[in-house]
């Protein structure tokens, strides 16, 4: 069974007329990568809201439709549960630092003792997301003093030690630097190594290019394709839902470079290099 | 104020998240709001902007609290003597937030009447706490001048303290509430009901 | 930036004494003096709250938050001194300003007891880690959610601070008025105070998120990733103070 199954899905936020997602289907199978694309506002953070339940338990709103994660149904279940199965991760580094902790160390264990795991087992998922996010050097240094690339990481850490199945991005990296951004990408294409189903909102078209197993489009709030990156960037009408294909396709295009089995332009260079057998 | 919907009652103790997080942020209101007065000497102190904002936004309950919880941080941090009026600004809040509900702080002239309210209160809760830990003074020049002008003059030492407290507490109480309605006007819509917790959710 | 602490990291008695213990210490300290009128027992309380500042190596730490009080201070000794209803004996004349006897034995009173409630507030805060305080309250049953909030404020306000240092130089860059009457003074107040209530509850309502999906609502069984300490004597020690305080309400009610 599907790890995310997304029925008819309906969602529209409080002292609104708009609706936020209108009718989305679809489903994610268990270790995929998934990269949400689509221009501003049309419904990207939303629908990672609706993934971990914070639409409609956090924000109420008007809902309709079924949305299940890891066989939990959203709407019948409490945020304590859904977020024992799926991990959030957002913008803003240093919002996402709880403030109570004083060094990263603490500040990862912050969700283990809401949850009550046992103090050994603590440590031992601490150190492993330590070394995970490539964060064991600054375990013991005050959250704040720290890069936001570096924040942003004890801010995934601190999600991945709660063992999610399901780990979301909402734009993780776009308040970063470029090297701070790069760290990032770098540790969540580890996570989904490690088997991790990841659902990542992202504006970097050519990151979501690299690493989606698949790319779903939304525009003004209705689902408009979710499909393989090379399906979704060779569309002729991509930049009418306000997105723009990755240099590497746009280069295809005018080279005319294709799959000579799919006939769709690759989305990487290396997906050039292979069309032209340089691999 | 949103008056649509089935709004929770304001004593509801089910505090939200949203809500919990939104103490630690009116402190820090209110501890800029007294910098900023001081950095423009302006004769007011404005550090409670924070805890009546809160109030306006989330109700008595965590008004009352972020007030409380403001003094004991600043005891417990910078001046332990503030601690003692953690009564005074838990006072405020609670009594803010009972007006705002009430819908006391719609307009410029409510704002100023409720304003009035809240310091009146303060300095009725103030007094008491003045006398009994410091035989009636404040520490604030003015005040005590006007204090030790009352008791030469034979005013009774609580009437000389509830003094003191007015010329120090009503002209700011009145300016706090009238500047935080002025910024709760400003604020977009979707700040002004995420901290009341209890949501409504609608089915479509 | 740092978070906002008077504690001073140091070994001494004072520092490994428990938490809980010390806040007791303040409790009934201050009780006692507000509890006696005899001035020899509250120079005593005093006396060993400032004993304990100098076993705990903060005794210097303490004076600058005195100094904060100090007008305070001088405000009870003159107002009392001069002015107290119940001035009858001269106590010494300075020029033309008398002293009485009764105001400045009330002013002795007030202000030994502002000294002791400051020192003993300084047992307390200058020699206890903040998370260590707030970490003992919750085991033994105070709410986390409290807990979270007193923690926060500690980190939060430095970094507000910090922005406020942004916003002020982009104010005063845009030409702002921080000098001019007061109506001008009191306009420029606005754009200072907004940005920073704006930026505060986006971060608020973005914190609350985070919070939420880290199981900050879980009403389960917490555990903590620090192991508890044992403090040596600390039953004894609430004993002695408790004590101590029943014995001047005692006191007080016999006499």
């Amino acid at each position: 069974m599907s790890i995310i199954q997304v029925q008819e899905l309906k969602y529209r936020y409080p002292d609104t007329e708009r609706l936020a997602l209108d009718n989305v289907s679809f489903e994610i199978e268990q270790g995929e990568f998934i990269g949400i694309v689509g221009r501003n506002k049309s419904g990207k953070s939303t629908l990672c809201y609706a993934l971990a339940g914070l639409a409609p338990h956090f924000f109420g709103g008007g809902y309709g439709g079924k949305v299940v994660v890891n066989g939990l149904e959203i709407r019948a279940s409490e945020i304590e549960e859904i977020t024992s199965d799926v991990g959030l991760v957002f913008e803003n580094p240093f919002s996402q630092m709880t403030g109570s902790k004083f060094t990263v160390f603490e500040e990862i264990a912050f969700g283990l003792e809401n949850k009550g795991i046992d103090r050994t087992e603590m440590v031992q998922r601490i150190e492993e997301s330590l070394f995970l996010l490539d964060i064991e050097e600054i375990k013991n240094k005050n959250p704040f003093s720290l890069s936001g690339g570096q924040m942003q990481r004890v801010a995934i850490a601190s999600v991945i030690a709660m063992k999610p199945n399901v780990l979301i991005l909402d734009e993780p990296t776009s308040q970063l630097d470029p090297q701070g951004s790069e760290d990032v990408f770098r540790v969540v294409e580890n996570l989904a190594k490690e088997g991790i189903t990841i659902v990542m909102a992202e504006h970097k078209i050519e990151k979501v290019a690299q690493y989606s197993d698949r790319v779903l489009l939304l525009d003004d709030g209705k689902l408009v394709d979710i499909n393989t990156p090379e399906h979704i960037f060779s569309r002729d009408d991509l930049e009418t839902h306000g997105i723009l294909a990755p240099a590497a396709t746009r280069i295809a295009q005018a080279l005319d470079i294709r799959d000579p089995l799919t006939g769709l332009y690759p989305v990487t260079l290396a997906g050039i290099q292979r069309q032209r057998g340089e691999i | 104020m949103n008056n649509k919907g089935n709004r929770r009652s304001m004593w509801s103790l089910n505090l939200s998240t949203a809500a919990i997080a939104l103490i630690p942020a009116a402190i820090g209101i209110n501890y800029l709001g007294k910098l900023f007065a001081g950095l423009l000497r302006l004769p007011l102190w404005l550090d409670s902007i924070g805890t009546v904002l809160a109030s306006i936004l989330a109700g008595p309950v965590i008004g009352a609290l972020a007030g409380i919880i403001n003094n004991v941080i600043f005891g417990l941090t910078a001046d332990p003597i503030s601690t003692v009026y953690a009564v005074t600004s838990g006072a405020i809040g609670l009594v803010t937030g009972i007006m705002a509900y009430k819908g006391w702080v719609s307009s410029i002239k409510t704002a100023a009447i409720t304003g009035l309210v809240v310091g009146l209160v303060a300095a009725v809760v103030s007094t008491p706490l003045n006398i009994l830990f410091w035989g009636g003074q404040t520490g604030n020049v003015w005040g005590d001048a006007f204090f030790a002008y009352l008791i030469n003059n034979n005013v009774p030492l609580w009437l000389a303290s509830f003094g003191n407290s007015i010329i120090v507490d009503v002209p700011d109480k009145i300016a706090t509430v009238l500047i935080s309605y002025f910024i709760f006007k400003a604020l977009p819509n979707n700040f002004k009901n995420i901290f009341r917790g209890g949501h409504e959710i609608e089915e479509l | 930036m740092g978070a906002m602490t008077l504690y001073v990291k140091q070994r001494s008695p004072v520092h490994s004494m428990d938490p809980l213990t010390k806040i007791l210490y303040v409790i009934v300290s201050i009780a006692v003096t507000y509890i006696l009128r005899e001035l020899w027992a509250i120079a005593a309380m005093t006396a060993v709250t400032f004993l304990l500042l100098v076993i705990g190596k903060v005794f210097r730490k303490i004076i600058p938050v005195l100094g904060l009080s100090l007008l305070l201070i001088v405000s009870i000794i003159v107002v009392q001194g001069f002015f107290n209803p119940e001035n009858e004996t001269v106590l010494f004349e300075l020029g033309f300003l008398t002293f009485y006897e009764e105001g400045m034995r009330a002013a002795a009173l007030f202000t030994l007891r502002i000294l002791n409630m400051i020192g003993s507030f300084g047992v307390l805060i200058l020699t206890t880690k903040p998370d260590d305080l707030v970490e003992s309250l919750i085991k033994r049953g105070f709410s986390p959610r409290f807990g979270y909030i007193l923690l926060s404020v500690l980190q939060l306000i430095p970094q507000m601070s910090a922005t406020m240092g942004k916003i002020t130089d982009a104010q005063r860059s845009r030409g702002m008025e921080t000098d001019g009457n007061l109506w001008v003074r009191t306009k420029a107040f606005f754009p200072l105070i907004v940005p920073v209530v704006l930026n505060s509850l986006n971060e608020t309502r973005e914190r609350a998120i985070a919070l939420e999906v880290r199981g900050f609502s879980s009403k389960g069984k917490r555990t903590f990733l620090n192991v508890t300490e044992d403090y040596p004597y600390r039953h004894v020690i609430r004993g002695v103070l408790l004590a101590v305080l029943i014995g001047a309400i005692v006191w007080r009610v016999w006499t």
